[in-house]
């Protein structure tokens, strides 16, 4: 799932003695993907950010009590980051939803700033019909393109068998090309 | 849309690999949330106080408690002076 190239059994065990140091470490090794998770879910940077620390917070303060029963730290974290961005749209949907797309767009990795405005551009319609999927469906395409998980993987996030997750996505593509066709946007994109 | 199924989900896959891209968050976002990370601000506690159901909860929680100490209080003095 990740490259680890540190010894990460030994940094959990240290962090979980309350080594800030340690936490530190594995802070430097998931936050990135943390908040791309969390960006993704809520379209909004201010939000991501806030939403990201809260993550790193809860799981220092319950590091003690992750203990490693098949389910990696990452996983781990992930699951916490579900839970948070979870509370957020449930409070949220009592106020104004703010689009993605109408959202500044940060630079995607190795991209220049125009082709991140014509990405903007052309990409908004998909990014706003993936916004209005079940969660657990915007989940699945987050952590598949954007983090690059195996069904197995995501599996392991989304506490479901690879099956599953394998069904899930083709059930969410088929829900997104008629959801493309009923607006006439063209997949091939001409 | 295109003619087979299989052709539709090859095409929809690029798009998203297109759409979904990892991002990179600026440094000194990354610095903050390490900083925040490590000491919690003071505006995240305000935050939570700011959660009134929780609030009431905990509100709820202390008063109950204190009506049970009143009570224990109350039962032992009482007690104490039938002793007397």
């Amino acid at each position: 799932m990740a490259e680890i190239d540190f010894n990460e059994d030994d940094i959990l065990t240290r962090a979980s003695t309350g080594d800030r140091d340690a936490f530190g470490r594995l802070y430097e090794q998931y936050v990135d993907r943390i908040f791309n998770y969390v960006y993704y879910r809520t379209g909004n940077i201010h939000d991501a950010e806030d939403l990201t620390a809260r993550v790193f917070q809860r799981a220092m303060n319950h590091i003690k009590n992750y203990t490693d029963r098949g389910v990696p730290f990452s996983a781990w974290l992930y699951r916490i980051a579900h839970n948070l961005v979870a509370n957020w749209h449930r409070d949220r949907s009592r106020r104004q939803e703010i689009p993605l797309d109408e959202l500044p767009v940060l630079p995607t990795k190795g991209d220049h700033p125009e082709r991140n405005l014509v990405r903007s551009q052309e990409q908004g319609a998909l990014l706003r019909l993936i916004r209005r999927l079940p969660p657990e469906r915007q989940t699945l395409l987050i952590l598949k393109f954007v983090e690059n998980m195996s069904n197995a993987e995501i599996g392991e996030i989304m506490g479901r068998s690879e099956g599953a997750v394998k069904s899930l996505y083709h059930r969410t593509l088929l829900s997104l090309r008629d959801q493309l066709g009923d607006q006439n946007i063209n997949l091939e994109g001409e | 849309m295109t003619m087979n199924l299989q052709d539709d989900f090859d095409t929809l896959e690029e798009r998203l690999a297109g759409t979904l891209k990892p991002v990179s968050p600026p440094r000194d976002l990354i610095q903050r949330l390490r900083e925040r990370v490590r000491f919690p601000a003071r505006e995240e506690i305000v935050l939570r106080f700011q959660d009134w159901r929780k609030l009431f909860l905990i509100f709820g929680g202390v008063m109950s408690g204190l009506l049970v100490l009143i009570t224990v209080a109350r039962a032992f003095f009482h007690l104490a002076r039938k002793q007397m």
